[in-house]
């Protein structure tokens, strides 16, 4: 009322200002029927792109400590949380996830070496993660495909787990990818809240942190105590071993819009399949190929689970299952495109 | 006469005190003596009651203490079993280690009723938007524990249960939250049970 009493007393750059305040809450409540809080000079904020926020948003995480509780819910009703425990030292990053629903399993990572412990069980699962590193180097490459797909745009403000967050919105520029409403902490950029969102805006997946203390005294060597302690558990080491999909016999008829091949693993028998890695720097496509067996590749079709969509298809001697959180027809065009080059 | 003997020498043995014949004879009556059994155990506690600064808090005095327990221990009868009490609390220990055998087949079922749950959610392209395969799962809400009787009716297998894990392991960490990939593995998949 009062803003409204302001514009009309006033000419000139300031209502310019202020009428562009008012569209853009607008578009704000528009797309997701809830007013964000708009900061007084938020204007400037707009300015960063798309890589920009999202360094930021990187940096956070690779520089701040912090305790909390994500909760993870699905257009489906699925709900989960876990308590997450983040702490780096420069060299390396350490984080404990440990799930609050479901079967109790406590994950340990240190950069992209993971453990899984699973206490029901007894069982401790190491692997290596080499996509994790990765991130850094996908936003600095000039050939860097994110600004080429995805536009930014700041909302407004927000408040998560007590915490003045800008809002962002990553807008895919076509129809192969999902959008992303970003909720980053004020201060340090850390991602607080995300959204997963189907191309009418709606969300298929969100996460947010209901809970969250930043800078929080988590200490990266007692972290790592705890990784190692695999005294008393068995430990299974994933048998995963890294190949090319050209040395298996595959390859892509046509590159997938802003998709980048960027690893292949083998698994061994009795699985036996192969799993290619594509990712555009925000959402991963896994083809996994495996011969086709009759008995148990029955069902050719399009699943969708939350942000997650899957497609089986049938090969001739092969069955090709694409998971990712892409929409259905970046699937289709992967399923398409593959084929045998020997 | 002989019991209060038997209680210092116990007591001393408790203490780190025995050396040599003295030592030697201590350990043979902790062994063989119901009594000196208990004696043996009650030091201990004693000896942890003392240690313990919250276990202590609000009791009568060392002394006072004391004196109640060793009164109770005399009026106790000589060769009454103390240990089932310790036994039985380590007893489900035990048969958990026995299960271990049994650990591949925890893990298909994990698959299995994750699958059973997921499979509520999903739907078949080109079929009828989220038809549900059987009335009871559609309103199970996801997450649920299912009985193994609900398992049978699924669309979704094991294998693909696998592969989605492994693509959330290795391919699904996006750039926005290192992390995505793990947290949707430690809540998503481990849901079903």
């Amino acid at each position: 009322m009062h803003q409204t009493q302001t514009q009309h007393r006033s000419v000139g750059r300031r209502s310019m200002v202020a009428l562009a305040g008012l569209g853009l809450l607008e578009a704000a409540v528009a797309q997701t029927g809830v007013v964000y809080l708009h900061a007084g000079g938020g204007a400037k904020h707009e300015e960063r792109s798309v890589a920009e926020w999202l360094e930021r948003m990187h940096e956070a995480s690779r520089r701040r400590n912090y305790v909390g509780t994500l909760v993870v819910s699905s257009n489906t009703g699925a709900m989960s949380s876990a308590r997450i425990w983040h702490a780096c030292d420069g060299q390396q990053q350490l984080e404990r996830v440990e799930s609050l629903t479901g079967a109790p399993r406590s994950t340990f990572r240190r950069n992209d070496e993971v453990v899984t412990f699973l206490p029901e069980a007894r069982v401790a699962r190491t692997e290596r993660r080499e996509v994790l590193g990765l991130f850094p180097d996908l936003l600095k490459s000039s050939e860097t495909s994110i600004p080429e797909f995805y536009a930014a745009r700041r909302l407004g403000s927000d408040r998560v787990a007590g915490f003045v967050a800008d809002v962002v919105h990553l807008l895919p520029k076509d129809q192969m990818r999902y959008g992303y409403r970003i909720w980053s902490e004020k201060k340090s950029g850390l991602v607080v809240k995300l959204q997963t969102l189907d191309h009418d805006h709606s969300v298929l997946e969100q996460s947010a942190f209901s809970e969250l203390q930043l800078d929080a005294p988590v200490r990266v060597e007692k972290l790592s105590q705890m990784m190692a302690a695999t005294g008393g558990w068995r430990v299974e080491k994933a048998d995963t071993v890294k190949c090319s999909a050209a040395a298996e016999g595959w390859q892509l008829r046509a590159p997938v819009a802003g998709f980048r091949p960027v690893n292949c693993y083998r698994r061994p028998a009795p699985e036996g399949n192969m799993q290619w890695i594509f990712s555009d720097g925000l959402a991963a496509v896994s083809l996994f190929v495996e011969a086709y067996e009759p008995r148990r590749h029955q069902q050719e079709g399009l699943l969708a689970s939350g942000a997650t969509q899957t497609l089986t298809r049938r090969m001739q001697d092969w069955w090709l299952t694409a998971v990712g959180e892409v929409p259905p027809q970046t699937l289709k065009v992967f399923a398409q495109n593959l084929e045998r080059s020997r | 006469m002989e019991q209060m003997q038997t209680q210092e020498l116990i007591s001393a043995l408790a203490d780190g005190q025995l050396r040599g014949d003295a030592f030697a004879r201590g350990v043979e009556l902790a062994a063989s003596d119901p009594a000196a059994r208990d004696a043996w155990q009650t030091y201990h506690l004693i000896g942890d009651v003392l240690r313990s600064g919250e276990l202590a808090v609000g009791s009568s005095a060392p002394t006072v203490f004391l004196q109640r327990l060793q009164r109770r221990l005399q009026e106790e009868q000589p060769g009454m079993p103390r240990a089932p009490a310790v036994e039985a609390a380590a007893a489900p220990v035990h048969e958990e280690a026995a299960n271990d055998g049994s650990f591949r087949w925890k893990v298909v079922a994990g698959f299995a009723s994750v699958a059973a749950v997921a499979a509520v959610v999903w739907s078949l392209v080109g079929g009828a938007p989220d038809k549900p395969v059987s009335p009871e799962l559609a309103k199970a809400p996801a997450g649920t524990v299912l009985s193994p009787g609900e398992r049978g009716v699924m669309i979704r297998s094991p294998q693909l249960d696998e592969l989605l894990a492994a693509h959330r392991q290795l391919g699904g960490a996006s750039a926005l939250q290192m992390s995505s990939g793990l947290v949707r593995n430690a809540t998503f998949e481990g849901s079903g049970r």
